[in-house]
């Protein structure tokens, strides 16, 4: 009996050391989104370089990995984290740095991957995954007329109703500029330009205050991506802000009275980052090298309605339409990044928020408060 | 001679009073062994995190060891203009060791905390200061950004030089420690902590409130009813109970929203128009109605152990001896309750204190408390000191609400259960 528990314990530690030492560790969000992943690139990935892929949920930031590494015990290869997060977690040195042509595989055609990638890399520490929008949606029942423009969202006298809008400063600043006529310019240039300035920060601001004191208008704030299209299904408000792949599922997926508008949508991004003395550090980079190239990256398309980084998926997908896993849905023009919906929109700046975030969300809850 | 012989001796030879104590030393450490334990639970998961959190707090050395030669100079400069060509230098070969080290981007984060829109203008420099000529820094580093050129920037720096700092616990009420030593409130529209600190302790306060009403005539319901009632009573109170919190915020949500359960039910019976139904969500009503739902069982659990002791005959002697229902009540039975008021109290406050979830999610435009932003502090902006420092205010404030109790009704008053 005492051999026999010796044997299974021997067993046990030597199963914990090869799996740990063995299986890459993934952390990200969880729920439809890790299901893409894993489904699109992950299971592909882990049978092409025969190292099983772990996937585990966190609920974003960076505290738990700063927590790993102070505790000595780092348990996650890669993380799926926002841009701010890759520029802050860079600069703690919790992050490997990347040669982007040297450690990623260049496209089908031969175009080097830091030529691939939709916009540079916002740290040498991040490798982009997907595109997401910031972008209305409106309920079909509730609103009379079409709402075609960012400046609709704001229009209450033409539109009447409660909107929703998200908790934080983060891209309200943002679209209440943009409603209020300056143009974003290159990628937002101009946006930004004006919110670093006072006046254009309180302008914004205004803008949003008079949103939601209208007694025409009114906010509802919301905090979690599955918010939106909930609040817009139960009639709760008539237009919201949210993430474009959640009002895809809603609409799409089960058939919700909603459309979305791009008009003055903001982009943003989704990124890997690699963990520096992370359990597995080596296999982890080639499993993250094999499910960010070109064929990895439009895999994850397939189940979601977010933008592969790379340009060149684009182009497999709109060979393999219909794309969408349900195979009636053509996908390309539900990407945040296809042409008609980028008419006028902004890449939401990491390093502006990375500056000035914690100040913005000081006058932010601020102006909350007075409402 | 004589007092060894008046010495009682044990069968063994040994003073009974020695023999006594050795026994009882071992009983001591028999009984210390089996608290040790929870000693040592306490130790490693309570008085070492919070002291832990407490030098954090205080603690900046980290920024005092990065730019020493920066600080040395700075000693010398009044802050009244530019500082002079000496601190430009003594920054400049600071920062190019940090950047040697990899650590520039620690520096970075750090200053980025004292004043907002450091982390672009030190990438700007990183990048620029491969290329700087021997000499004239000062011009060289101005070229760089404007913001080089502002001396607000400088004097971030400077307020970064002692090792030990109270600026966390003064940012955490709107102030801070101008160049002259003064403490002094923030610009106005930036002043968030103060409003986050009154709209958690009114939150706080007024669920406590709430729930004292509504639990204390349920839990004399639960002591006084016969046992099968009270026992299905006493369910109905443990259900939600059991029940997921966020579960029963949601379901809070699926009631009390405008087109909810409640507000259909409001307009069937015409008691309000169909498009003027009220809000009761997305506000403090929600919060108050889905926290002090949550909390309730918090307060009938100890009224209800309290009031389950107190003697019917008390109540039939009081009425015996002439007083009406209302004054044998106030004078008699309530009394006798504080002590389960005074636990269900504390308890259901310092639960609310904490609360975060539900006010976040039914609570709107005044949803943030100020754990949200010890939340957002841990996990975004990865300042733990300051985070360490709202949470060291926050438990401050639970210990002078638990001092004030303590003077007013006395803490041997209490009781759980």
């Amino acid at each position: 009996m005492k051999k026999l528990s010796k044997l299974l314990l021997v067993l046990s530690f030597a199963l914990s050391i090869s799996t740990s030492s063995f299986a890459v560790t993934v952390a990200s969000w969880g729920g439809a989104y890790t299901e893409s992943q894993k489904l699109g690139y992950g299971d592909p990935t882990a049978k092409k370089l025969g190292v099983p892929i772990n996937w585990v949920d966190y609920s974003g930031g960076l505290s738990e990995i700063k927590a790993q590494k102070e505790a000595g015990k780092i348990t996650w290869d890669i993380i799926d984290v926002f841009a701010m997060d890759t520029i802050t977690g860079c600069d703690e040195g919790l992050f490997v740095e990347f040669d982007f042509d040297k450690d990623f595989p260049a496209a089908p055609d031969g175009t080097a991957a830091s030529k691939d990638f939709f916009a540079p890399m916002p740290s040498k520490c991040a490798v982009g995954n997907i595109l997401y929008s910031w972008n209305y949606a409106y309920n079909t029942n509730n609103v009379k007329g079409t709402p075609k423009t960012i400046k609709d969202f704001f229009n209450t006298k033409k539109f009447p109703g409660k909107r929703a809008i998200y908790k934080s400063a983060l891209t309200n600043l943002e679209i209440a500029l943009a409603a209020d006529g300056i143009k974003p310019g290159k990628g937002g240039a101009k946006i930004y330009k004006a919110l670093e300035t006072e006046k254009g920060v309180n302008r914004a601001m205004n803008k949003i205050k008079e949103l939601c004191t209208d007694p025409n208008g009114g906010c509802v704030f919301w905090s979690a991506g599955a918010q939106p299209p909930e609040l817009l299904v139960s009639g709760e408000v008539v237009m919201a802000t949210g993430w474009n792949g959640r009002f895809f599922n809603a609409e799409i997926g089960e058939g919700a009275p909603i459309k979305q508008v791009w008009d003055g949508q903001g982009l943003d991004y989704e990124y890997f980052v690699l963990v520096k003395g992370g359990p597995n550090e080596a296999d982890a980079k080639k499993a993250l090298a094999e499910m960010t190239s070109t064929e990895g990256l439009a895999g994850s398309a397939k189940y979601i309605a977010y933008a592969p980084w790379r340009k060149s998926s684009l182009k497999v997908m709109a060979k393999g339409e219909p794309w969408y896993k349900d195979g009636k849905t053509n996908m390309v023009p539900q990407m945040p990044t296809a042409p008609a919906n980028t008419k006028n929109y902004f890449l939401v700046d990491p390093l502006f928020w990375a500056d000035n975030g914690t100040e913005l969300g000081e006058k932010w809850e601020a102006m909350k408060a007075g409402l | 001679m004589s007092s060894e012989t008046k010495q009682i001796l044990t069968t063994d030879g040994i003073p009974l009073e020695a023999s006594l104590k050795k026994a009882e030393r071992k009983n001591k450490i028999k009984a210390f062994l089996l608290v040790a334990p929870l000693l040592l639970f306490l130790l490693i998961t309570y008085i070492f995190p919070i002291g832990d959190m407490l030098m954090r707090s205080v603690d900046d050395k980290m920024v005092t060891e990065m730019l020493p030669k920066t600080f040395k100079s700075m000693e010398k400069w009044n802050g009244n203009e530019m500082p002079p060509e000496e601190v430009f230098k003594s920054f400049y070969l600071d920062f190019q060791k940090l950047v040697e080290e990899k650590r520039d981007g620690k520096l970075s984060t750090q200053l980025n905390y004292t004043k907002n829109g450091f982390k672009s203008i030190l990438k700007k420099l990183r990048r620029k200061a491969k290329n700087f000529e021997e000499g004239n820094y000062k011009e060289q580093i101005m070229a760089v950004h404007k913001r080089w050129a502002d001396i607000e920037y400088w004097l971030a720096i400077k307020r970064r030089a002692p090792a030990y700092t109270s600026s966390k616990y003064l940012k955490g009420i709107d102030m801070y420690k101008n160049e002259e030593g003064k403490i002094v409130n923030v610009e106005e529209d930036r002043r968030i902590h103060r409003i986050l600190w009154l709209r958690t302790l009114e939150i706080a306060f007024f669920v406590t409130l709430l729930c004292f009403l509504m639990a204390y005539p349920i839990a004399h319901l639960l002591a006084t009813l016969p046992m099968k009632y009270s026992n299905l009573l006493m369910i109905c109170v443990l259900l939600p109970f059991w029940t997921s919190l966020l579960v029963r915020t949601a379901s809070w949500m699926i009631l009390l929203q405008q087109q909810g359960v409640v507000n259909d039910f409001f307009v069937m019976i015409g008691l309000v128009a169909d498009d003027n139904r009220p809000e009761m969500m997305y506000n403090k009503t929600g919060t108050y109605v889905a926290m002090t739902q949550i909390l309730l069982p918090f307060m009938v659990l100890p009224l209800y152990s309290v009031m389950k002791t107190i003697s019917p005959s008390l109540m039939r002697a009081g009425k015996s001896l002439g007083g009406t229902p209302f004054v044998t009540f106030w004078k008699v039975y309530f009394p006798l309750t504080i002590p389960g008021i005074g636990a269900g109290c504390l308890l259901v406050f310092i639960l609310a204190i904490g609360y975060y979830i539900t006010p976040a999610l039914v609570g709107g435009a005044s949803g943030t408390l100020i754990s949200n932003q010890i939340a957002f502090h841990m996990k975004s902006t990865l300042d733990w000191s300051f985070a360490s420092a709202m949470g060291l205010m926050l438990l401050a404030g639970v210990l002078a609400i638990y001092w004030i109790y303590n003077k007013l009704v006395g803490i041997d008053n209490i009781k759980l259960g």
